[in-house]
């Protein structure tokens, strides 16, 4: 009580004027508050990140602000007053706590435990903030709409358990810094409206991937060839499938042989270039070998338009630079949702009309749900009334993943249509491994980087009706013969060369003609 | 014994297959010369990446004849190293060009036709004066994309391309296209890539593509036409799909372009050479008989007879040479002889030919109406015998032509129009009354003037 007594007294004797009375108000109020919602905070009252940004950003910013106003008005004060500051004590200041005892005055020492609690409480506060802004929420929700198509594609993607800041802030101080400087004025660019839609992909800002992506992936561990599946359904009737299956020659860094897609990160070789700023257009791109010697391949009709842009020495995110915020192109989007079955093939022409409805323009996402739902039963109940008699259940549910397939992948306020960032991985659309496997880049004999499909990938079943087409014998007429045989030859020679019992059966006898006759092994 | 043989070569094989990957790509690095050997293989490769590159051609390629026969890529793009627009192309030599000498590897009589055809002949016109106009009243790009993509470029190398064929001169699909092979021509100038199908070939708008306009109205004539009218009507009973094509048998709905001047009859084999049932050459000026005509009418009225009695057909002919005739004498005869007389008087104001009005009222004279008027009258069209062509010629002949003959000022020329108004029974009409020609008309005296035109020139 006494502590308290002295408190009021205190704060009564620094209220000189205005400024002193804010400062004590803002000081005390944004203490007692934070106290307040962090308690609400921890026992799970308060979820909302957006609280966060009040708790952790602004009370201690008002709390700031109050304690630097309490000088100032002393300051004031006395200046007016134009009296020595031991009279103005006196006269402020009850006598018990200008009273001076064995450790110097009360009010000496009332300020002394303030000041500790004052740093105490910033010092917490400030780890507090840091912790708090390493929070994917924070990033995801604070900025609410700028960030709300990352946020989405970002919770559902195989990095969901990464913490943005993993990525994009990266380890140490000077990474720190260089985050929230660059912070500050994207909350200057988010405050005043400042900010491009969409948002352009921060390529530059991001951390050398050996700084990130290899703190849990590196070369050693990839390995082999790796399956990919892709079922494409038709536009027909029954949505019937079309199966594409890869073989990756995805290989690790480790091993010497060109023949594989992560030789372009193994450790003997550097592969470098220099692109236009968006990395989508190369120059030029070279390879340099542990004694320097390098190979290089040049842009044919050579522009040196616009910035020339730094070289570059490739890593992960060259070709990986979508591995989190992941948009589906509308027809995968489509195809995906087919293949785990909220779209059931039952409903005819779901694969057609699905895909129309998502690629209708709509204005908002409002609209968007409204019309997917309208359009999808609107169809059925009037041209195909008889065949979806009983399967109200499964149009429900194509409406629902139509509907989700949207709300992932489009935000109409940010500008995110369709197909919004192109993505290195693959050669979709011509880019990709395609800038620089193409024709347009030669080293100085003319030759061209090689970009035939069966370098980096072999090729089970190409929109076959099977998953598996291209592994049986290839007939003896028929209008695939020759892409049959090819495939299957190109497979064998490359799986087979170690295992001349494919999975327990031996290799036919026509493969090892084939095999001499493709000129893939040597004569 | 036979066990021998066959054990080693097991052998032989698993030691080829434990070779390491290394040797893979050295292999593969030596660029293949097509031979039908390696076919499979080659177009196995192609087929991969154009599967999924260009799905369009190779589905075209796919629902094709070609397909079926397993006529693949590299058949028809396989190049030889020493070819000068072969290129090298993941590890096969290859030409983007695929040319009549190509095709003829294995259709060898069509190629012959072709290359014997008037057709085969398109692109020389713009090697020749003919070339002029476009050149100076347009200009290049005009020529390439206009002239050209119907008559066919001469096929410029450029070794900076990555096909290696310079881009003045590629696409083209001319049907006179001048190929550095030597060969003249495209095939796909009909049977379009990459399904090259007869089914189209045989449809009329496949000619279309070039034979149409207002300077050969070929098209819109057949269009008008009965011919036309019952082929649009009767289009799904044509079996053009068919492998035999013979009409009279195979259809009879009605004819296509190809019906009559190419394809199969009871008595005749198709024949891509499409001038050997044309008599009359209505192109030129003045219109004159093809050589050996008697026996290319023959031809045609051969095919006419699948369908027609043949006092239909030669009432047709009768009628036709009737048109061609009027045209001929009345209007194109004095047209090229006032224009021969300005050359030689150099009576124009500017030396350059298309730099004077008379050149292009001449021309269009010539070259638009009086080839309408020819062609409408050829292929039973009505509208294009008369509203678009001979009234246009008649029209144009006397209140353009005439009048800047005479604006030239030259005493010969004015000589030569008053004597022809005056004495030829044919324009005397102008300086008589209308009255006495209506008379002329009911008596049956004016149509006598024109009873000697009805056959064929001498």
């Amino acid at each position: 009580m006494k502590l308290w007594r002295r408190y009021r007294l205190f704060l009564r004797g620094l209220a000189t004027n205005w400024v002193g009375a804010l400062g004590a108000v803002l000081t005390t109020s944004a203490f007692l508050l934070f106290l307040f919602v962090l308690a609400l905070q921890l026992l799970g009252v308060i979820t909302n990140a957006y609280v966060g940004l009040i708790s952790y950003l602004l009370l201690p910013a008002l709390f700031l602000l109050g304690l630097a106003l309490v000088p100032w008005g002393w300051h004031l004060y006395r200046r007016r007053t134009g009296r020595p500051t031991r009279e103005l004590l006196d006269e402020r200041f009850a006598p018990e706590l200008t009273r001076t005892g064995p450790f110097g005055s009360g009010l000496l020492g009332l300020v002394l435990l303030l000041t500790l609690v004052n740093l105490f409480f910033l010092g917490a506060g400030g780890a507090r903030i840091l912790h708090f802004m390493d929070e994917p929420r924070f990033c995801g929700t604070a900025c609410h709409q700028v960030m709300h198509p990352e946020w989405i594609t970002y919770q559902r993607s195989p990095h969901a358990h990464v913490k943005c800041v993993e990525c994009h802030v990266g380890e140490g101080a000077d990474a720190l810094i260089d985050a929230k400087i660059n912070g500050l004025w994207q909350v200057i660019s988010a405050t005043f409206d400042l900010y491009e839609r969409p948002i352009p992909t921060p390529v530059h800002t991001l951390r050398p991937a050996r700084e990130t992506c290899e703190q849990c992936h590196w070369p050693d561990v990839f390995y082999g060839d790796r399956f990919q599946f892709r079922t494409r359904y038709g536009f027909d009737r029954a949505s019937t499938p079309e199966y594409t299956t890869l073989l990756l020659h995805v290989g690790s860094g480790a091993q010497p042989e060109k023949r594989t897609i992560h030789w372009h990160v193994a450790s003997e070789n550097e592969v470098r270039y220099r692109a236009d700023s968006a990395r989508e257009e190369m120059q030029w791109v070279e390879v340099r070998r542990a004694d320097g010697s390098y190979h290089r391949y040049t842009r044919r009709d050579v522009q040196q338009t616009g910035e020339a842009a730094a070289v570059r020495a490739l890593d992960c995110v060259d070709c990986h630079n979508r591995v989190t915020h992941i948009y589906e192109d509308p027809e995968v989007a489509v195809d995906r949702r087919m293949h785990s079955l909220p779209l059931d093939r039952r409903l005819p022409f779901l694969k057609r009309e699905g895909l129309g409805l998502l690629l209708a323009g709509w204005g908002s996402k409002t609209q968007a749900y409204a019309g997917i739902e309208r359009g999808l039963s609107g169809y059925y109940a009037r041209f195909q009334r008889r065949e979806t008699d009983g399967l109200q259940p499964e149009i429900a549910r194509a409406v629902d993943a139509l509907q989700d397939a949207y709300r992932r992948n489009i935000h109409p306020r940010m500008q995110v249509g369709w197909n919004p960032y192109p993505d290195h991985r693959g050669h979709a659309g011509g880019g990709g491994c395609f800038r620089c496997h193409n024709r347009e880049l030669v080293d100085a004999a003319g030759k061209s980087i090689g970009y035939d499909c069966t370098r980096c990938h072999g090729i089970l079943a190409l929109e076959s009706t099977t998953p598996f087409a291209y592994l049986e014998p290839a007939p003896e007429q028929g209008r695939e013969r020759a892409l049959h045989r090819y495939l299957r030859q190109d497979f064998l020679a490359v799986r087979g060369a170690a295992a001349p019992r494919a999975g327990g059966i031996p290799l036919p006898l026509e493969l090892h003609e084939g095999v001499s006759d493709s000129g893939r092994t040597a004569p | 014994m036979r066990a021998i043989p066959l054990a080693v070569g097991l052998l032989l094989g698993w030691l080829a297959s434990l070779a390491p990957p290394m040797a893979v790509s050295a292999a593969a690095q030596e660029p293949v010369e097509f031979t039908r050997s390696r076919a499979d293989t080659v177009a196995g490769k192609c087929m991969t990446c154009h599967k999924k590159e260009s799905p369009g051609l190779y589905r075209q390629w796919y629902m094709s004849e070609h397909a079926v026969h397993n006529v693949t890529c590299i058949e028809c793009h396989g190049a030889a190293r020493d070819e000068v627009d072969a290129y090298v192309h993941e590890g096969a030599y290859i030409a983007t060009l695929v040319t009549p000498r190509d095709c003829g590897a294995c259709h060898e009589s069509e190629a012959q036709q072709v290359a014997d055809s008037y057709h085969a002949t398109a692109g020389e016109i713009l090697e020749s004066a003919d070339a002029y106009m476009a050149h100076v009243v347009g200009g290049l790009p005009a020529v390439i994309a206009g002239c050209e993509s119907c008559h066919g470029a001469r096929i410029e190398i450029d070794p900076a391309a990555p096909n290696r064929i310079a881009r003045e001169s590629w696409p083209n699909s001319g049907i006179g296209r001048l190929n550095p092979d030597g060969s003249k021509g495209a095939c796909n100038a009909c049977h379009t890539r990459h399904s090259f199908a007869a089914a189209q070939a045989r449809r009329p708008e496949s000619c279309s593509k070039c034979h149409l306009g207002p300077d050969h109205p070929q098209k819109e004539v057949y269009e008008e036409s009965k011919h036309g009218n019952a082929y649009y009507t009767h289009i799904d009973d044509m079996n053009l799909e068919q492998d035999r094509w013979v009409v009279g048998i195979d259809y009879f709905e009605a004819p296509t372009c190809a019906t009559c001047h190419m394809s199969a009859t009871a008595k005749q084999r198709v024949n891509h050479d499409v001038g050997r049932r044309i008599s009359w050459t209505l192109r030129p000026k003045i219109s004159h008989m093809k050589d050996d005509w008697q026996a290319k009418r023959k031809n045609m009225q051969d095919v006419c007879a699948a369908c027609h009695h043949e006092e239909f057909v030669k009432g047709h002919y009768y009628q036709m040479d009737g048109v061609v005739q009027l045209y001929n004498e009345k209007f194109a005869r004095p047209a090229v002889a006032i224009m021969e007389l300005a050359a030689a008087n150099g009576a124009a104001e500017r030396p350059s030919a298309f730099g004077n009005e008379i050149d292009w009222i001449f021309w269009e004279l010539w070259h638009h109406e009086g080839r309408r008027a020819r062609h409408g009258a050829a292929m039973m069209g009505p509208d294009y015998t008369w509203w678009h062509g001979i009234y246009d010629v008649g029209k144009h002949f006397y209140f353009d032509f005439l009048p800047a003959a005479r604006r030239l000022g030259d005493p010969e020329i004015d000589a030569y129009i008053d004597r022809m108004l005056a004495e030829d029974e044919m324009h005397r009409w102008l300086h008589r009354p209308t009255g006495e020609l209506k008379g002329d008309i009911r008596s049956g005296q004016l149509q006598e003037i024109y009873r000697g035109f009805f056959h064929p020139a001498e």
